[in-house]
């Protein structure tokens, strides 16, 4: 219950935030408030809360050093909710990735996943690398299967989910490929597919696109919002493009660095699908960025 | 394939220009039968004293003599039994020795050192003190063979099973692989290609070692047969030895290849 | 990043090193002691499991004769004169192949050819021609420097980038030019990494070589000798003493390297 007066103060921290901006006159500094002006869109009731990061920090010995990764991260994150992640390389957005994904269990505060603290991974939660991280020997199809090894879903019906995930990132045909014969993009979808055919209510994206050419990530960003609109999964998207984490995000958090840290938390209330040209969108895009030059 | 291992095995990447160009593939006889030619010609001429040096089909001759007497099947015999006892022990053991040992930090702390010293010693080194140990019998061949075998491999899965990505164990624990997936999914595919290499080095390895140890001490195989060869004189029969051990060296690292692409169908990037 | 940090944080977290290397003699010392043991169980074990006492005695036996010291140098000195005179060998033609596409395709299968004999398969054949004394040896050792040099130079040479190739061509360098300006120095570290290997197996030949033929000097001929005796002390003194010297080669040959190519960024 405390979490979600935490989301509630936030809001109105935010509005207030946007009052004072809007009685400054500053306009390029002006968002748009929920259900104002010509983006008219249906205000969501507030799903529940369903993580809850808690003064969280994390911090590694460096030769007898100690190094501080992140220090007293808070963040709600509401179910269906996409939350993009954005800051300068060595923030700490990747480590705060990898302590929801469970990936490492050695931190300090409290990441609470549906009611119980994070310790180690859990296939309800999925995650994509920034390297697809497809095993070369395993073809498409068997690259995806392996994501079922510790569930106790019957055969057939393992294979029946696969194709249709395959189908769904838009691979038909390559099922029998190897990693090898595919092209950096569809990697990735791969990858994705094999993250979301578990169907986990949590999608943990680490700058999944960031390796790839600027076309193919226009189209993979895309293809992910769809996705998501499709599943109506909880994603979390850890990126260094600016422009990503406004295009896909409800909420874009903004980190800095040394120690990694919460530097504030913008939301996005424009429609879907959202267009890059528009003013609003240009307007977020640039307010973010000016946290960063 | 790092240019060392290249070296060891003997492996051409850089694409000889011959095998580019079909006109040009026949050129690549040219040398050898030129050498051929030469041999017979100097040979012909008895440059040499014919003790010395025989014409090539004189071997051929003596070659279809060993074989009609079936001589050559019995030492041949011999000496591919020994080697593949001894590589199979060999290299078995080694495999898994080498996965262990990387696999756990407690074996690792216990046999690494030892295992990193006895590495250094050549096999070639421990033929006298192996003679010594277990006489000049079949065991003697067949513990050399072992060890040559042993130490490569080992060698070979140990650092092909420290390399695997770390990115691999940490999809593994994101998606819970049990213990037995993680082996057959992904650890063994994974050092496969390496270890392959490793089993193709430490075989021309075992082949080399098991000649020397035939020539020094026994009483059959084929380097046997080149030491009595050269006992008395007849280098015809030391001649069809070099022969036949270049090929059949040749011949198994051909398998080997052959396995190296036909059971790898991936790629690692 | 977070990746590199995490893998030295395991590294600093190893305060138990002093127990893994202490383990690490656990089994070494064990050894020692089971041997030491059976050697002192019966006479028919003191012949094949020499005490450490016996080893002793047989290291101040060879060296006071100076016979270990004369086979040290006989068995260096035969190393390094084959990695000198194999290796220069293997460069030349090695670089004359990758030059010249008529010696590619004139030597390449000839080459390849030769080299499947393996070299102790050759022993008999050089003890018919040219005896049982050191040039046999010599000539087994050559070969031994001379096969990896020609594979590594011509492979080396042929990696060099185009990029590289091209700035030759930009700046209209004549062929040698190119070849000594560009080419090898792109090409020596790996071509580098050729001779340690041939350093390696040189060594290797010259302590194989040494047993096989039975004449002359060197630790391969007192290995013989001490064989022939029945002398396990004086063997386990070689044996490990030629590991030693095969480790100290290649350590002082790796430090080399990297001191000659410090400018290269590895990894």
């Amino acid at each position: 219950m405390s979490s979600l007066n935490t989301v509630l103060s936030f809001k109105r921290d935010a509005a207030l935030k946007e009052e004072s901006t809007d009685s400054s006159l500053a306009g390029s500094q002006q968002r748009v408030r929920p259900g104002s002006g010509e983006f008219q869109q249906p205000v969501k009731p507030l799903a529940p809360v369903t993580l809850e990061i808690k003064n969280v920090e994390k911090s590694y010995q460096l030769s007898g050093e100690r190094l501080q990764v992140l220090a007293g991260i808070n963040l709600d994150i509401r179910a269906g909710e996409f939350i993009s992640i954005v800051g300068a390389s060595g923030c700490g957005k990747s480590t705060l990735l990898r302590l929801v994904a469970g990936l490492d269990g050695q931190y300090g505060g409290d990441i609470v996943y549906q009611g119980s603290r994070i310790t180690g991974t859990d296939l309800d939660r999925g995650i994509v690398f920034q390297e697809h991280r497809l095993f070369p020997w395993l073809t498409v199809e068997a690259n995806i299967l392996l994501a079922f090894s510790a569930t106790d879903v019957p055969k057939a019906e393992r294979r029946a989910r696969v194709q249709a995930q395959i189908k769904l990132v838009g691979l038909s045909g390559f099922e029998k490929a190897y990693p090898h014969q595919i092209s950096g993009g569809m990697s990735q979808r791969v990858a994705i597919a094999r993250a979301l055919v578990l169907r986990p209510q949590l999608l943990l994206l680490d700058e999944p696109f960031a390796a790839l050419d600027a076309l193919t990530r226009l189209k993979l960003q895309q293809e992910l919002q769809r996705l998501w609109e499709h599943e109506g999964l909880t994603t979390i998207l850890v990126t260094h493009d600016v422009e990503e984490a406004v295009f896909l995000g409800d909420r874009v958090v903004v980190m800095e660095s040394h120690p990694g840290r919460i530097k504030r938390i913008v939301p996005v209330d424009l429609p879907r699908p959202r267009v890059r040209s528009t003013l609003e969108f240009q307007r977020i895009k640039d307010d973010v960025l000016t946290d960063f030059v | 394939m790092s240019i060392g291992i290249r070296v060891a095995l003997g492996i051409n990447q850089a694409d000889p220009k011959f095998r580019r160009r079909s006109r040009l593939r026949l050129a690549a006889f040219i040398s050898p039968i030129a050498f051929l030619l030469l041999w017979a010609w100097v040979a012909k001429i008895e440059l040499f004293s014919p003790q010395l040096l025989v014409s090539p089909l004189e071997v051929l001759q003596t070659f279809h003599e060993l074989l009609d007497s079936g001589e050559l099947w019995e030492h041949l015999s011999v000496s591919f039994s020994r080697l593949g006892i001894g590589f199979s022990i060999g290299a078995s053991s080694g495999l898994l020795f080498g996965i262990v040992m990387a696999l756990s930090k407690r074996v690792e702390g216990f046999f690494s050192p030892v295992f990193q010293a006895l590495r250094q010693v050549p096999s070639i080194a421990l033929i006298p003190i192996f003679i010594l140990l277990f006489g000049i019998d079949e065991i003697f061949k067949i513990a050399i063979v072992t060890k040559a075998a042993f130490f490569t491999v080992a060698l070979a899965s140990y650092e092909a099973t420290k390399g695997i990505s770390r990115n691999y164990f940490e999809v593994s624990q994101a998606y819970k692989l049990p213990t037995y997936t993680l082996y057959t999914k992904i650890v063994i595919p994974a050092i496969l290609p390496p270890v392959l290499t490793g089993l193709r080095i430490a075989f021309s390895r075992s082949w080399t070692i098991l000649v020397a140890a035939e020539l020094l001490a026994a009483d059959s195989g084929l380097g046997h047969m080149m030491q009595m060869g050269r006992e008395v004189f007849r280098i015809d029969i030391v001649m069809v030895g070099v022969v036949l051990t270049g090929l059949i060296g040749f011949g198994i690292d051909r398998l080997f290849k052959w396995g190296e692409a036909n059971l790898i169908p991936w790629r690692t990037a | 990043m977070a990746y590199s940090v995490s893998i030295m944080s395991t590294h600093t977290l190893s305060k138990y090193s002093f127990l893994n290397s202490a383990r690490g003699w656990l089994i070494p010392v064990g050894l020692l002691l089971v041997w030491e043991v059976m050697s002192r169980q019966s006479a028919e074990n003191a012949y094949a499991f020499a005490s450490i006492e016996q080893i002793y005695h047989g290291l101040v036996e060879i060296l006071s004769t100076g016979e270990l010291q004369q086979g040290i140098a006989a068995s260096l000195q035969r190393a390094f004169l084959g990695l000198l005179i194999g290796g220069f060998l293997g460069f030349s033609i090695g670089a004359v192949m990758a030059q010249w596409r008529v010696a590619d395709v004139l030597i390449g299968p000839l080459y390849h050819m030769l080299r499947q004999v393996p070299l102790m398969g050759l022993v008999p054949l050089f003890s018919l021609w040219l005896g049982n004394g050191d040039p046999s040896k010599l000539v087994v050792v050559c070969l031994s420097a001379f096969y990896p040099l020609v594979l590594a130079t011509y492979e080396s040479l042929h990696q060099v980038e185009s990029k590289y190739k091209e700035v030759g061509d930009v700046l209209k360098l004549s062929r040698t030019k190119t070849f000594i300006k560009i080419l090898l120095p792109a090409a020596l570290p790996n071509i580098f990494t050729g001779i340690s290997f041939a350093l390696a197996f040189a060594w290797l030949a010259t302590i194989g070589s040494e047993i096989l033929f039975s004449a002359g000097a060197g630790l391969g001929n007192i290995m013989m000798n001490a064989q022939a005796a029945s002398r396990m002390d004086i063997l386990i003194i070689l044996t490990a003493l030629i590991g030693l010297l095969g480790f100290l080669m290649n350590y002082l040959i790796n430090k080399v390297g990297q001191y000659l190519f410090r400018w290269r960024n590895l990894r």
